[in-house]
């Protein structure tokens, strides 16, 4: 919050939320904060550049148990992208899992300044704190995994719908989470039992179906006033012809009423769910299945995942996925039970042009953007680093901006991409004010966090900003790429943090957390069940299993009221 | 002809700390063409320090040298804590006066290194290219890849004159490497092509092996269990017996070579 008053004068300002699209305008800033007017300010001139709010990350895995074991297991990664520290900066590691202080400053490089931390295993939310408040600039929340959890799985069994409410409160303000994750729903409790679950298998032992725990869940998120939607990475993530499970999953929550004008589930990393054939032999892409259906509801949003190519690190919780990949390329594998709660599986992956596979997945994502008619229920994300590092964002917008990027990249690429995928067919440029929705706008509106202040500049909103070294005009690829990569600026709660490029300040960010209020008694009831499965089965105690407040430094709060 | 005679100077090894020095920016290819003023301005990492080259030794230049494949360096001197000597160069000729530290050699691509004494672990790591010479021992992970990458030497030419340490050449996929004196366990772990010729004792070489060669002229001290008899064959007029391996990778996979006496 230094720099007191500043002044970003002339800049082309693209601030969606608010319904500005491309105009000269003055911003002011008093205190972090954004204000009408400021009377003794430091001028910045951004005379004919992109200002836009900072960026929202949705979806990204950079904090917590799995990626500190990528870390581990991956010393050859942390090689790549070595910078020795400098008087502002600490030393930095790492391409596809960077260390904290990488992952702080190559954000704030492309001017983004939220990022979600997309999967938090309940009894690793002390680790994935940890690494949150040790990485610089970013304001930051996690999602607790809430999907394979014995409580919930047993209340989804009993259809009490208002005691997995309560638990799925307690949880979230254990862990200081920010709202309900699902990830391979059953599937990753029946790994425990070397399976897999389809959507509507029965899950080893509980006997209840993905489809039962996604709607339950939803409901039981919907019973409060959540900032967020249920965020669901759904079953058979990979899988040939998981398409019609993925839509058939969205399906679930039709009839839920959702808190607020957004949609009442956001269904992450599609590409990796909007497969068609039925083997790697015949594998197309349905990116096209999922548009439309996505175009024609509105009660599901979309994150795209987009390939990076390249090498990169895949690390989620869905413990089968990750042992079907290593299967594939035989390359090193971890696989970690987390006691009642979820699991995790993480190995190294090449995205090659050269491989039809990855060929038609590259496709798949910027498919999915192109074709989803409206921004707002699209958002750009990489699962960083499922489907690639978070650093080639800047890639997939000059891809999306450039119909002539695409059809040379194509070229280059495995001939399949002609046969199987729709992507060289697709003539759709997005413009400017879409990149700043799929980036800002529709994130933060989908997050719920646009009433905190993020993903716009109308007055009261966090000053946080990105000013892109490029005229509105620029239509070069190239240029739009380095540009979108190294802000001439990006300013964090009011002070710049970014300057031609370079970090020039590393104040630490925030961690937004939700409060979900529950009815005490409800609670009680739900404590009796909980604590007996502290007793039987945990390894810790239930009174030492909360995250302590010690552990957010910077927090903000939303409350979360119970819907009357 | 151009010899380039760094001397480490007495002062880099005095004191309590024995702070390594790291040398990769002296190659022939990078210092060819260099005045004797710009040779000692090259700069050199003494820890966490980047000091002068002319600051840590005393430099000579002696002739003159048309490409970096006429330039020699010679490093005399108490080397035992000077790391990556001769690291990724690509032509001319080094020759260090004494006993190196680790990742002599490594990614080298062409040229010559020769060393007078023993290599600390890691010489010749992930080695593309070129000729390494070491007439002492060498340590453990000699021409292996470094911690989690996908391949270890891949191509050139490596003799030892001694004993060698463990894990040489994990993950070789190309080369060749002729060690006189015992290897110590694990020779040839993981590796998928390229020749290790061993003169002396070893014992549990090529686990995981599926590819490459191992010739074994000297005592067997323990034989992986995972490899198959093949048959007798004739190497350089001598008969070996012949191993395929290694069945611990699975059927299609062990494609590995063994000749042991």
């Amino acid at each position: 919050m230094a720099d007191g008053e500043l002044l970003i004068r002339n800049g082309v300002v693209y601030d969606p939320i608010n319904g500005v699209k491309g105009e000269q305008k003055d911003i002011c800033i008093r205190d972090g904060k954004i204000v009408e007017s400021v009377t003794n300010p430091k001028v910045i001139d951004a005379e004919g550049r992109v200002v836009m709010p900072g960026g929202v990350d949705i979806h990204s895995h950079i904090a917590g148990g799995k990626v500190n074991a990528g870390r581990i297991m991956r010393p050859e990664d942390g090689r790549k992208g070595l910078e020795p520290k400098t008087s502002v900066c600490r030393v930095q590691s790492g391409y596809s899992i960077p260390n904290t202080f990488a992952t702080g400053y190559r954000y704030a490089k492309m001017g983004y300044t939220f990022v979600m931390e997309a999967a938090m295993p309940p009894l690793a939310a002390r680790h994935t704190h940890e690494e949150l408040v040790d990485i610089p600039i970013l304001d930051n929340a996690a999602m607790p995994l809430i999907d394979n959890n014995w409580m919930t799985l047993e209340y989804i069994k009993s259809g009490d719908t208002d005691l997995l409410a309560a638990y799925v409160a307690w949880i979230i303000k254990a862990t200081k989470g920010y709202g309900v994750k699902i990830v391979n729903p059953g599937g990753t409790e029946a790994w425990a039992w070397g399976k897999n679950c389809n959507l509507h298998d029965s899950v080893p032992y509980f006997d209840v179906t993905p489809a039962e725990i996604v709607k339950g869940l939803a409901e039981a998120t919907e019973k409060y006033e959540m900032p967020h939607s249920v965020h669901v990475h759904g079953n058979m993530l990979g899988h040939p012809g998981n398409f019609e499970m993925t839509t058939d999953t969205y399906d679930l929550v039709k009839g839920i009423k959702p808190y607020r004008d957004r949609p009442a589930m956001h269904a992450t990393h599609t590409q990796f769910h909007s497969y068609g054939g039925t083997s790697w032999g015949d594998f197309e892409s349905q990116a096209k299945h999922i548009a439309n259906y996505v175009n024609d509801s509105d009660h599901v949003s979309i994150d795209i995942g987009s390939i990076i190519l390249g090498d990169t690190t895949t690390m989620t919780a869905d413990g089968p996925m990750e042992y079907s990949l290593y299967q594939i390329t035989g390359r090193k594998w971890t696989n970690l039970d987390v006691e009642l709660e979820t699991g995790s599986g993480i190995t190294p992956f090449l995205y090659s042009g050269k491989s039809p596979v990855n060929t038609i997945q590259w496709a798949i994502g910027q498919e999915l953007a192109l074709l989803t008619k409206d921004p707002w229920k699209v958002a750009l994300t990489t699962d960083h680093p499922n489907a690639g590092p978070f650093i080639g964002y800047p890639i997939i917008i000059s891809m999306l901006m450039s119909k002539k990027r695409r059809d040379e990249s194509a070229e280059d690429m495995h001939k399949v991409i002609f046969d199987r995928a729709d992507l060289p067919s697709i003539d759709r440029e997005y413009d400017l004010n879409e990149i700043a929705i799929i980036t800002r706008g529709m994130t933060a509106k989908t997050l719920g966090l646009a009433e905190h202040g993020k993903g716009h500049l109308g007055v009261g909103a966090d000053a946080d900003i990105a000013i892109y070294d490029m005229s509105p005009e620029e239509r070069d690829a190239g240029k739009i790429q380095k540009a979108f990569l190294n802000t001439k600026y990006t300013i964090k709660a009011g002070e710049i943090v970014v300057k031609d490029g370079e970090v020039v300040a590393t104040p630490p960010g925030r961690t937004i957390f939700v409060t979900p209020e529950c009815d005490d008694k409800l609670m009680d009831e739900m404590l009796v069940t909980l604590k007996d499965k502290f007793d039987k089965y945990y390894s810790v105690t239930f009174n030492n299993y909360p995250v302590q407040d010690a552990y957010l430094p910077n927090p903000y709060e939303i409350k979360a009221p119970w819907r009357s | 002809m151009q010899t380039i005679t760094l001397k480490l100077k007495d002062a880099v090894r005095s004191g309590i700390a024995t702070v390594p020095v790291e040398v990769d920016s002296l190659t022939p290819d990078q210092l060819f063409g260099k005045s004797e003023a710009e040779l000692k301005a090259v700069k050199v990492w003494w820890g966490n320090r980047e000091e002068d080259t002319g600051d840590l030794f005393d430099v000579s230049v002696e002739g003159d040298a048309a490409s970096a494949d006429e330039v020699k360096i010679v490093m005399e001197g108490d080397l035992t804590r000077v790391k990556r000597i001769g690291s990724g160069m690509k032509a001319g000729e080094i020759e260090a006066r004494g006993d190196v530290d680790m990742h002599c050699g490594a990614l080298m691509e062409g040229g010559r290194i020769v060393v007078k004494g023993n290599a600390n672990c890691w010489a010749g790591r992930e080695m593309r290219g070129g000729e390494l010479i070491i007439e002492g021992d060498a340590g453990d992970n000699l021409c292996a890849m470094y911690r989690g990458e996908m391949k270890g030497m891949t191509g050139g030419k490596v003799t030892v004159g001694g004993d060698v340490g463990e894990c040489i050449c994990q993950y070789m996929t190309g080369g060749e490497i002729l060690i006189k004196g015992n290897a110590n366990r694990l020779a040839g772990l993981n590796m998928s092509g390229g020749k290790i010729t061993i003169e002396g004792d070893a014992e549990l070489f090529g686990p995981d092996m599926t590819g490459g060669e191992i010739l074994m002229k000297g005592k067997v001290l323990e034989m992986m269990p995972s490899f198959k008899f093949l048959e007798t064959a004739t190497v350089d007029g001598a008969e070996y017996k012949k191993y395929l391996g290694d069945f611990a990778m699975g059927e299609k996979k062990a494609k590995g070579t063994l000749y042991v006496k």
